[in-house]
């Protein structure tokens, strides 16, 4: 007996500048599907109707007013960047649509029309500039693409980093997909800081490690690089030698033990072969579908105010662990972690919290000097500052 | 939150939930300013104010006003001029806007506050120059000084001792000459 199915829209650019990560998001999507629609313990099934944007973002617009007109959808999963998240809001709110949306972003957003499975910035960045005040340094060296992504982790990490006493060493920017990055890795040559933020993005900043570590190969320099964003599928484009050391904060990572994640690791595999890794953002959109495929199961339908009330707080043991939407924001409670790339472009987790945390979009439950430890001892670099400046605005 | 609509108040306080701020509703209706603990910030759903009301008289307190405009008839937008609102939102209300509405308020509350104690000290400085004159005089008659060098003393001692003009020019005044100091910290 064939299932009812559900018409599903999944907004995806297949070229532009971030296809790559796009690409990724769309086969996890219909994997997902493939996997509810074949499950006995699914009523429904779900239609894919695919739009490609072509990272055109006018043209997000047009996508999704086509899907929900002429498709007739509830419920679209897709966007990777904020400008196109933007475009698409004002419709599904007008429309009374919802959209899943699977990228980690800055925050700063909570519209009820957007179930938020991606991380939020408390998620990500707050766990990062912690763990670079304890372990690494409080000064700090950034870099990344001139958009709003990194805009918004610059001024967190400022304003972590400043009330700890350290200071932001540099804030250098390129344009997005810009790969002529020899003048700043000169720069971070000669100064020699700490530490290095990178919050590039796709193809720079592919760029920017691989002419790094060749630089400090050469300088004999050891930098330490921090990212909220590189994933396993990236580290094999920059290279295994190049990405080694990394060090990088995510709620999801191949390398994450747990039953389900080997298990949905074996299923990836399977599926897109056994040289193709899941990614952050992937594994994100999987997690999408089978939080609407549980949230519609558990409505009887899929209206979305209905679909929306039977989301909030119900518990999906995901690849990741268990995620569920926080109904006072619409995002998600997620396990922050950190890792480190080690050779063979796979993360090894040091670092994850106890338990699912909060999502905090707005970061109002950021408590500055809670994250401001500052390091005490064995580090040169904190211990030549006296430590009155950190009474200094 | 000064406001009459159940959906609007409902929307608004699940933003400032988020926002980790804590809200208390009001009805428009009520005629003097309501009572209680001192608050940061004002939402006033302006279409909930009869328009004859004097709209200062209303709502005299200090925290700024982030006024919410359905309708735009210039009556009803001279009428909120005068509640000098420190920033505002258009009706129909959505989850985004109000961050960016609070963000600019606050801002422009703090300005204000700034710009009135420069201006008070502006005024004081005005004030003073009746005293100021009559210590230069003074300086003048008694040490046989042009103004120039009169003003430039008084300005020099001053600065000795860590006051101001204002400040040493009314202690002149009143000691009839220059005051003998032993500590040279105002």
């Amino acid at each position: 007996m064939k299932k009812p199915s559900i018409p599903l829209g999944l907004v995806f650019s297949q070229s532009g500048p971030y296809a790559m990560m796009a690409g990724e998001m769309q086969k996890s999507a219909l994997m997902a599907i493939d996997e509810i629609n074949r499950s006995p313990e699914f009523d429904f099934g779900f239609a894919p109707c695919l739009r490609d944007p072509r990272g055109v973002v006018a043209a997000y617009h047009t996508a999704c007013d086509d899907l929900i007109r002429e498709e007739r959808v509830d419920h679209i999963v897709g966007c990777y960047t904020s400008a196109s998240r933007k475009q698409v809001i004002p419709i599904v709110e007008r429309t009374e649509r919802l959209l899943w949306h699977p990228a980690r972003y800055e925050g700063f957003e909570s519209s009820e029309n957007v179930i938020y499975v991606g991380a939020a910035p408390n998620h990500t960045v707050v766990p990062l500039v912690r763990h670079m005040l304890d372990h690494i340094s409080s000064d700090v060296f950034c870099i990344g693409s001139n958009y709003v992504w990194t805009w918004e982790t610059n001024r967190v990490i400022r304003e972590i980093v400043t009330s700890a006493g350290g200071r932001v060493l540099a804030e250098r920017l390129l344009e997005l997909g810009e790969t002529a990055i020899d003048h700043i890795v000169r720069e971070v040559i000669d100064r020699r800081p700490p530490v290095v933020f990178n919050t590039l993005v796709g193809e720079s900043s592919y760029a920017f490690v691989r002419v790094l570590h060749e630089a400090t190969t050469r300088a004999g320099l050891t930098i330490p690089m921090l990212s909220c964003s590189l994933c396993e599928p990236e580290l094999k484009l920059i290279g295994s030698a190049a990405s080694a050391g990394c060090i990088t904060s995510s709620a999801y990572f191949e390398s994450i033990a747990g039953a389900e994640n080997r298990a949905f690791v074996a299923r990836w595999k399977a599926r897109h072969g056994a040289d193709s890794n899941p990614s952050v953002d992937g594994q994100s959109t999987y997690v999408c579908v089978m939080l609407l495929a549980r949230a519609i199961r558990r409505a009887g339908s899929a209206d979305v105010a209905a679909v929306r009330r039977a989301a909030a707080n119900h518990r999906y043991d995901s690849p990741q662990g268990p995620v569920w939407v926080d109904p006072d924001n619409n995002h998600c409670f997620l396990t922050p972690r950190l890792a480190r790339v080690v050779p063979g472009c796979q993360f090894k987790i040091f670092w994850e919290a106890d338990a699912p945390e909060r999502p905090d979009p707005y970061l109002s439950r950021l408590d500055l000097a809670a994250v401001g430890t500052r390091l005490e001892k064995s580090n040169d670099a904190a211990a030549k500052r006296p430590t009155h400046l950190r009474l200094v605005k | 939150m000064i406001m009459r609509d159940e959906r609007e108040i409902a929307m608004l306080r699940r933003q400032f939930d988020r926002l980790g701020m804590t809200v208390t509703a009001h009805d428009p209706a009520a005629v003097s300013p309501p009572p209680g603990e001192p608050v940061d910030v004002i939402v006033l759903d302006a279409d909930s104010v009869p328009i004859k009301s004097d709209s200062r008289a209303l709502w005299k307190v200090d925290a700024p006003i982030i006024a919410l405009i359905g309708t735009e008839t210039p009556s009803r937008l001279k009428w909120l001029l005068d509640l000098k609102p420190a920033s505002f939102l258009i009706k129909p209300l959505r989850s985004a806007g109000l961050y960016t509405a609070l963000v600019v308020a606050l801002d422009c509350a703090q300005r204000r506050l700034d710009e009135a104690a420069h201006l008070e000290r502006l005024e004081d400085r005005i004030r003073s120059r009746r005293v100021v004159f009559a210590a230069v005089l003074q300086m003048m008659r008694g040490h046989d000084l042009s103004e120039a060098d009169a003003f430039s003393l008084i300005r020099q001692t001053a600065m000795r001792h860590r006051t101001t003009i204002e400040q040493l020019s009314a202690e002149i005044v009143a000691a009839g000459g220059m005051p003998h100091r032993t500590s040279r910290t105002a």
